[in-house]
């Protein structure tokens, strides 16, 4: 496949699909059948060309908008169940919270970029974002999915569309995807608390 | 007694031998790069490292009675302090003696003391060529404590016998030790990062520990569940019982049976059915329980031996540093004729090990310059009405966050700033000027530097003028700080702080604000409980008196910037807590535990929050931030500045306005109460229904609620069971405010803990007012 730009990222042919047709399968069968699927379905998604042409994102749901992250900043996707509230800090920190025994800090965006609150919202997944030293769950109200978007296909962000400083967006994709510029978020010094008592 | 020395001699000596390998280690190094073709001013950074380590092994040396070595030592350091001068200069018979006598202090070292006295005449021969390399045409002071060696030698190896009864057997015990050491040296290095691994990784450990408890709590309220169950069971029983009766007569009467006795029948059944599928379960779950409190036992022993040998690995207790130091003290003040009491003070705390080697060299130092420059002779001490023993003090306690400060205290001459300032001109330190411009303060810090000695004469002890430089230099590199205060005939106070790096604790787990919070236990002097009436306020702040001291009071909640609803319990917990001397009362909500604590430090982007220095995960998973008990001392003086009132928001001015959600279905009734309580003074929302009530009460924070009764959706009733039921609510007041003025309704009220029940056709708006306000 040449980088002709096509959105064909080959879709694997599922080997398990033709089997399973054959209605008289056995158990042993259909493992053999269910394993390659499962392998085919593990397998990374095709990126050839992708390197130069492709943007793996991670959609989600934040204030009725929907915003991208680039995958090579997320660690994982968690569900928010228990959150420990920090007292001392500034309101965009939300707390922390215990990932497998690692203390993890939650942001929280809408606070951050002085999002102004519209309805309610539904803060319950964490994307776990790192880069080098730094390391924290943003909160997201849905994750939409993992696609990959043409490079190209960007836009100058809209100054009605959102209240995050332009600074802090790669640009707009395709239906409105906003495509957060992490790289500067995370390295962001604004981010970091470091207070003493008394200043 | 003597068994108890025997065995930390024994220690001590292996503990020597590892020192002095790794001194020998880094002279040989050095001398060998001194060979090497290098920039001047390299060379006499190396000349100053090696001159530092000769130094640092004399003393080490010294302190196990090994005059062999300190007098080569002694010699060696004399040899580099020449170099330093550049009197003499490097040649390579110079460095062939240098190799030579470092060759033979690694034989020294290796071999057990007794044997060691086979060689005093190689020794004196090798110190002698030392001596000639160095000196020679110049004489120099050092060469006054040069001269001495041979006969000061005798004197000192016999000393052991004089002071110590009976060392025949435990010479001969540490002949075996140290010669088991050569044989074996079961050291093994290993780097700190896979050493680090261990440790972090075994800690998690204790996190099975906690959850084990936390299982076995879960247990027990199913247990405690089943018991309410059999309660239940035995009431119902008899009637149970009573039925079948009553069917068997009736079949008995009528000779056939009917369809709903049939059904019925079944149904009873069933429910013996049940009973004995719950005994099942009970026994079962008995079962489980012994199991797992096996599980929990054997969880914890295994995590707790682990965890005890991985620390093993690399924390140490302060006290295995200085409990060689009574003895080196007291040989230190025999020569000099002098009369000293150590006293130490928080040796169990623990600090790793890394740091506490490097301790070592630093407080042999500090002690020889204590002896030597700071405690004077009974005579002068006499003279200056002070006691006649002089007092050295070692203080080690807990400071700010992850760190430990260690205060080295004498009552001895202190330090005179004047030589202070004259010994640095003359080193070329600070110029004259610079000198007369010095304040006595400034100038202290200058006993930190290099050469700068006010000793009037070098002795085998000290006076080179190194000691301090070496000690700020060790603890520096661990990011610790050290300072000096004096004072002239009084003393003189060394501070240094030092991280604890992996420190593991116990903490106090306590809420505030209902919220859970970890205050380290060592920062805990203590916890008291006192009834609301011994608050006392002194000049416009809370204070409680203990045992005649007045404690600054202060709410935990308050410090911790959270808004809390007043609490009016007659009897109020206090925790004591103390930082830098200072010592402030904190009132919690309650304590609720002391237990282990796994710290886990944050990480970016909290680089460092106000009052909070890390967090730790409980056995139920929860996350629970670990106070910083320094900030919060800070904090609450910053408070105190303000008057009480301020400082509870919810007092005074415009910030204590209370918050009311008015719930009200009827648009007409929900204006008219809203009108009432905001023109007094109440901050007023509305909800239309029990349901949105409920929601807005989880979104928001109210002071109080007031409810209609009769409501489509969720009514009043289930409103108030629904916040009574809630854990974050359930002290919220609660007036119910109804058309509905029977005594059952009224009694549903108070059933379900509503707070007042005011009937519409008594209301009138004083009487809800004052119900308000006695509530909130």
């Amino acid at each position: 496949m040449k980088k002709t730009g096509g959105k064909s990222h080959g879709a694997p042919e599922d080997p398990g699909l033709v089997h399973a047709k054959s209605s008289e399968a056995t158990t042993e069968e259909m493992r053999v059948v269910l394993r390659s699927r499962a392998k085919a379905l593990a397998r990374e998604p095709e990126r050839e060309g992708a390197a130069e042409e492709y943007l793996e994102i991670l959609a989600f749901l934040l204030a009725h908008e929907t915003y991208a992250i680039e995958t090579r900043f997320i660690r994982e996707v968690y569900p928010l169940t228990e959150l420990t509230p920090l007292p001392c800090t500034p309101d965009y920190i939300r707390g922390i919270i215990n990932i497998r025994g690692q203390i993890l800090t939650i942001i929280d965006m809408k606070k951050f970029f002085d999002l102004p609150e519209k309805g309610i919202t539904n803060l319950n997944r964490v994307i776990v974002v790192e880069e080098g030293d730094m390391a924290m769950g943003i909160l997201a109200d849905e994750i939409t999915g993992i696609r990959n978007i043409p490079k190209s296909d960007r836009n100058p962000p809209l100054p009605t569309m959102t209240g995050i400083h332009a600074g802090y967006i790669q640009g707009v994709a395709g239906e409105g995807l906003i495509l957060m510029d992490m790289e500067r978020f995370l390295n962001d010094r604004q981010l970091i608390v470091h207070e003493e008592v008394g200043k | 007694m003597a068994g108890k020395n025997d065995a930390f001699m024994k220690r001590l000596l292996a503990t020597f031998t590892v020192e002095a390998d790794e001194h020998i280690k880094n002279i040989t190094a050095g001398l060998i790069d001194l060979e090497k073709d290098l920039e001047p001013q390299v060379k006499a950074g190396m000349i100053e490292t090696v001159f530092r380590e000769a130094h640092s092994l004399k003393g080490a040396a010294r302190a196990v009675n090994r005059s062999d070595m300190e007098t080569i030592c002694r010699s060696l350091e004399t040899v580099f302090a020449e170099l330093k001068r550049r009197e003499i200069d490097l040649s390579p018979s110079l460095f062939d003696t240098l190799h030579r006598s470092v060759d033979m202090l690694n034989t020294i070292t290796l071999s057990p003391p007794a044997e060691a006295a086979a060689g005093p005449v190689e020794i004196s021969r090798i110190t002698e060529k030392l001596e000639q390399a160095a000196g020679g045409e110049i004489e120099t002071q050092e060469a006054i404590g040069d001269v001495k060696p041979p006969p000061e030698d005798a004197p000192r190896t016999s000393e052991p016998e004089t002071l110590s009864p009976g060392p025949e057997f435990p010479v001969r015990e540490i002949d075996e030790t140290a010669r088991k050491q050569k044989k074996s040296m079961s050291t093994v290095r290993i780097s700190m990062e896979k050493l680090d691994s261990l440790l972090r990784q075994s800690e998690e450990m204790l996190t099975l520990k906690l959850m084990a408890d936390r299982h076995l709590e879960d247990q027990l309220d199913l247990a405690h569940f089943f018991g309410l169950w059999n309660k239940q069971w035995a009431k119902i029983y008899p009637v149970i019982c009573e039925f079948h009766r009553l069917q068997e007569k009736s079949e008995k009467q009528d000779g056939k049976r009917r369809q709903d006795d049939i059904r019925f029948a079944r149904l009873l059944e069933f429910g013996e059915r049940t009973h004995d599928n719950m005994k099942i379960l009970e026994s079962k779950l008995a079962e489980l329980r012994r199991r797992s409190d096996r599980d929990r036992y054997a969880t914890g022993l295994m995590v707790d031996n682990l965890l005890g040998d991985v620390k093993q690995i690399l924390m140490l207790p302060f006290s295995t540093l200085f409990e060689a130091f009574p003895k080196l003290l007291r040989d230190l003040s025999h020569d000099q004729g002098k009369d000293v009491e150590l006293s130490i003070r928080g040796g169990e705390i623990e600090i790793d090990r890394r740091i506490l080697e490097e301790m070592r060299t630093v407080f042999i130092h500090l002690l020889r310059n204590t002896i030597d420059h700071g405690i004077e002779k009974p005579e002068a001490r006499t003279k200056n009405g002070k006691p006649p023993r002089g007092m050295i003090q070692i203080a080690v306690s807990r400071s700010e966050g992850n760190r430990v400060e260690i205060l080295l205290t004498d009552d001895g001459g202190g330090i005179d700033p004047g030589g202070l300032k004259e010994a640095s001109c003359k080193r070329g330190i600070v110029s004259e000027e610079e000198a007369r411009k010095l304040t006595e303060q400034d100038a202290l810090p200058l006993v930190f530097q290099s050469g700068v000695s006010t000793s009037p004469i070098i002795t085998d002890i000290s006076g080179r003028g190194l000691g301090l430089a070496i000690v700020r230099e060790k603890i520096e590199k661990f990011g610790g700080r050290v300072s000096i205060e004096t004072e002239r005939h009084k003393g003189t106070t060394l501070r240094m702080t030092l991280p604890l790096t992996v420190a593991t604790f116990r903490g106090v787990l306590v809420t505030a604000a209902e919220r859970p919070f970890i205050i380290p236990t060592t920062d805990v002097e203590r916890t008291v409980r006192i009834k609301r009436e011994e608050i006392r306020t002194v000049e416009n702040r809370e204070t409680l008196s203990l045992e005649g001291i007045t404690i600054p009071l202060v709410k935990l909640s308050d410090v911790l910037e959270l808004s809390e609803r007043t609490d009016e319990s007659p009897v109020i917990t206090v925790l004591i807590l103390e930082s830098r001397g200072k010592r402030i009362g904190f009132r919690v909500d309650e304590i609720l535990t002391e237990q282990e604590i796994l710290v886990k430090g944050m990480s970016q982007p909290l680089s460092r929050v106000r009052n909070i220095t890390a967090a730790t995960i409980l056995g139920s998973g929860k996350v629970v931030p670990v106070l910083n008990v320094s900030d919060l001392v800070k904090s609450a003086a910053a408070s105190a500045v303000r008057p009480v009132a301020p400082a509870a928001p919810e007092a005074g001015g415009d910030t204590a306005r209370k918050t009311v959600l008015v719930v009200e279905d009827s648009i007409t009734s929900r204006m008219l109460l809203k009108n009432i309580l905001e023109t007094s003074g109440y901050l007023v929302k509305t909800a239309v229904d029990g349901i949105d009530g409920i929601s807005q009460l989880k979104t928001e924070e109210f002071d109080a609620v007031v409810s209609d009764v009769d409501m489509p959706r969720m009514n009043g009733f289930n409103l108030t069971e629904k916040i009574r039921g809630d854990k974050k609510l359930a002290r919220l007041p609660v007036v119910l405010v109804t058309a509905l003025g029977s005594r059952e309704d009224r009694e549903r009220g108070i059933d379900v803990g509503a707070n007042a029940y005011i009937v519409k056709n008594s209301f009138d708006q004083s009487n809800l007012l004052e119900t308000l306000r006695r509530l909130v």
